[in-house]
């Protein structure tokens, strides 16, 4: 039996990072139950430019966009099952916290959180597994 | 559907200890996702640091407590991340990890990272529930 593989077109093309940033990949990929997220880093959803802040205004920022992108593949922040979360230095993953606990419902999904050197002076990258 | 595995013993729940707001481990679509695992007693939630060789103890010893409490087990480890903090350690890794998944190995991705509170390693597994 094959599973069902399906990209999902993110909804407004802001929110196309692959596109804005020429990268082979797809924003969210549909693997059977499961969605796939991409990395996000923090972008304009209307132009998809780079949006550069501190660790939690670019957390905020990542968390809304991710929001966009799971609802437009009919999911939603409740049925985020894990997130792993790359933030530039760990001194700074207690900011990156902060503003996720404010944006995650209850209850919280699985986390992994380390330090990691990022692409373009990036602060925070975030990917997901959520279900569909 | 998507359900919590909460922490089998208290030391294990890191959201109480340190304020990390995520869940010990979901269960979601025949899988369990684990929150990034660092060496920490199970009962008393204190940090374990020690070598690269005595946090994985800890940390698969912690793992194994969260897995069988969710009917699954280290023999159904799917695939792991194992973060280290410098890549000359990767053979003491190797070592130590074999005594824990002697028959059939998970897919495993290694890379160096920064781990919280200056540990050595931190593993992130996802295992068949």
């Amino acid at each position: 039996m094959s599973l069902q593989r399906q990209v999902i077109a993110p909804p407004v093309p802001g929110l196309d990072a692959a596109r804005s940033f020429a990268q082979p990949m797809s924003m969210v990929v549909r693997g059977g139950e499961f969605l796939f997220v991409s990395g996000l880093t923090a972008v304009d959803p209307q132009t998809g430019e780079r949006i550069r802040g501190t660790t939690m205004s670019e957390t905020d920022r990542i968390l809304a966009n991710l929001k966009l992108l799971l609802e437009a593949a009919g999911s939603s922040f409740d049925k985020v099952v894990k997130v792993n979360v790359l933030v530039h230095s760990m001194l700074e993953a207690p900011n990156m916290n902060e503003v996720f606990a404010r944006v995650f419902p209850e209850p919280p999904p699985a986390r992994t959180v380390c330090g990691a050197r990022l692409p373009d002076g990036v602060k925070v990258m975030i990917e997901c597994t959520a279900l569909a | 559907m998507r359900e919590v595995i909460a922490a089998p013993l208290p030391g294990l729940d890191l959201r109480a200890h340190y304020g990390h707001y995520q869940s010990p481990a979901i269960r979601a679509g025949g899988l369990i996702f684990c929150s990034g695992m660092i060496p920490v007693d199970p009962h008393t939630g204190e940090r374990q640091h020690g070598t690269l060789t005595s946090e994985a103890h800890v940390i698969f010893g912690n793992l194994k407590l969260l897995l069988e409490s969710a009917g699954s087990s280290l023999d159904r480890l799917v695939q792991v991340h194992a973060l280290i903090y410098d890549s000359i350690e990767y053979d003491v890794l190797n070592r130590v990890y074999r005594q824990y998944v002697a028959n059939g190995p998970p897919a495993r991705t290694v890379w160096t990272a920064q781990i919280e509170a200056g540990f050595k390693i931190q593993l992130d597994v996802i295992a068949a529930a």
